[in-house]
């Protein structure tokens, strides 16, 4: 699990994102893979042989943290991808 | 949607930055475009919290404090098109000009410029081993960029693992962030990395700083009672749906994030996607984009900076970019040639003392004959779910690596080869192929939604 770092910060407002149908807190300016880590989601996707895959290189170059936005259908890299309260998105894509 | 500019600068990062303030400064009117992917300007080394965010003692440290100075003075500048969320995902010379494709939230962006400055870092050189698709395996760039903008540890126990000595640095962040570590191990042995070091020592002696940093950074691990070993090899990262240990040379360790430092090598695809001539990069592998003393590649008009030449950090990147910002002003007729070498002078020659740093931690960091072992099941390509057992098939038919990509999918998924280039090549030179020039860089350099490209 993420662990948000307390010391020193101060956060934008608390949002809510939905994964894959569940509410995960999180706050204005965090990216889509923060708020899945902090709440202890660290699967973003299941390979061929469907085993569970993460996040890896947290910087826009990999892609494995691509993840859908529901309303849109876009598939977006979490890492880069700003949070945005309500917004609904699905690992499975 | 066409945008015309005079230059077009693809990178916020220090070599981006440099570039546009030196540009600003030789001509008023310019117009330029900076182009990175995160929201705000700082590239990886400065990954700027998000807006919303305050922080306070942000990056503390005096390596910081000259890149922080200079992201001020460009935050401040006027009359820059900043273009941040946006992907370089194409670049080609045209008639009209250079012509870069941006993809943002929004769609597709064609930009039109007079010169073009690639300055787009480099990334983590990404290392197979038994387990490392599992989650919570983490380029270790990865990790601390997660601290630096998001503010955020992503585990409760993180092991970091490699032979790059920047995890001395991000194991201190991760203490001073209360994160906890399970140990920082270094696959050679210490007496290698110090005769390594012996052998550059005029570099070691005039940037005494970046050692003393070094060793403050190890007194920080010290306190918090993390081991930092060497000699150690990481063997395999374990567990079942996610990391719960790490094998090593010394035994297990019970970790939930690990994170992999082996070194660092260019982002190459724009420039290579363009036609400009590469050479190999440092011992991490990858491939160094090839300019002159102005950063001016070998395809007219486009320029390259920082890591894009060649991994040498962040403050030499800070003189490169001045460096091509000064060649740009002068190619463009700004300022005259005598100058643009009265100009450049000071930053040539900060950088050329710098560049005899990079090439000490080169060798300090080489990790030739360090990088563990894949298994014949362990996955070379992450995309497409290749494993070595293919890859070594197809090798051994004795095609390239562009025809071991169309025969396996090794490099034709979403990371566009990123990440298993480095490990195909070498795994071809280990098979006595030591002359291949890798994968054929295609349109798009990040991955892109159909619809916008139909728009």
């Amino acid at each position: 699990m993420g662990m948000r770092i307390e010391a020193d910060v101060t956060r934008g407002n608390a949002i809510t994102i939905i994964v894959d149908g569940e509410a995960l807190p999180a706050f204005a300016g965090e990216t889509v893979a923060t708020a899945m880590l902090a709440a202890g989601r660290q699967v973003f996707r299941a390979d061929t042989g469907g085993k569970p895959r993460g996040l890896y290189c947290n910087m826009g170059t990999c892609s494995e943290c691509l993840v859908t936005i529901v309303a849109s259908g876009r598939r977006v890299r979490a890492c880069l991808t700003e949070a945005v309260d309500g917004m609904e998105i699905a690992t499975r894509g | 949607m066409a945008d015309t500019f005079d230059v077009v600068i693809i990178g916020g990062g220090p070599a981006g930055q440099a570039a546009a303030l030196a540009l600003a400064l030789a001509g008023h009117g310019l117009a330029i475009a900076v182009i990175d992917e995160p929201p705000r300007p700082g590239g990886q080394i400065l990954r700027q919290p998000p807006a919303p965010f305050a922080v306070s003692n942000w990056l503390p440290g005096r390596s910081y404090d000259g890149l922080k100075a200079q992201l001020a003075r460009f935050e401040a500048l006027e009359g820059i098109s900043w273009l941040g969320g946006h992907s370089a995902i194409g670049l080609v010379r045209e008639a009209d000009g250079l012509v870069v494709q941006a993809s943002g939230q929004d769609g597709l962006r064609r930009l039109v410029a007079r010169r073009v400055l690639v300055a787009a870092g480099c990334q983590d050189l990404a290392v197979p081993l038994p387990g490392w698709t599992l989650p919570g395996v983490y380029a270790a760039g990865g990790i601390q960029a997660f601290i630096k903008s998001q503010q955020i540890v992503p585990g409760e126990r993180v092991l970091l693992a490699g032979t790059h000595p920047l995890m001395l640095l991000i194991g201190a962040q991760i203490v001073a962030a209360g994160g906890t570590l399970a140990g920082v191990l270094f696959a050679q042995p210490r007496q290698t990395m110090i005769a390594n070091a012996l052998r550059h020592a005029t570099a070691a002696a005039a940037h005494a700083g970046n050692l003393a940093a070094a060793a403050s950074a190890m007194k920080v691990l010290a306190g918090a009672g993390v081991a930092v070993r060497f000699d150690t090899a990481l063997t395999a990262a374990i567990g079942n749906s996610q990391v719960e240990g790490a094998r090593t040379a010394a035994g297990d360790i019970a970790c939930n994030a690990i994170g992999l430092c082996y070194g660092f090598v260019p982002q190459s695809t724009l420039p290579r996607m363009a036609g400009a001539r590469v050479q190999t990069a440092g011992p991490a592998g990858g491939w160094a984009t090839v300019a002159d003393g102005w950063g001016q590649s070998s395809v007219p008009g486009l320029f390259v900076a920082g890591e894009t030449t060649g991994v040498a950090g962040a403050p030499a990147a800070m003189a490169a970019g001045e460096m091509a910002g000064i060649g740009i002003a002068h190619s463009l007729g700004l300022i005259d040639a005598s100058e643009a070498q009265h100009r450049a002078g000071p930053a040539r020659r900060r950088h050329a003392r710098l560049l005899g740093f990079a090439r000490m931690l080169d060798a300090v960091a080489d990790p030739t004959g360090y990088l563990p072992a894949p298994t014949p099941d362990t996955l070379a390509c992450r995309c497409e779910d290749v494993d070595f057992a293919t890859i070594d098939q197809a090798i051994a038919t004795g095609g390239s690596a562009n025809a071991v990509k169309l025969a396996t999918r090794c490099g034709m998924g979403a990371c566009q080869g990123r990440n298993c280039e480095p490990t195909l090549l070498r795994r071809m030179a280990t098979a006595g192929r030591t002359d291949d020039t890798g994968f054929t860089q295609r349109f798009p350099a990040r991955p892109v939604a159909i619809g916008d490209l139909a728009d």
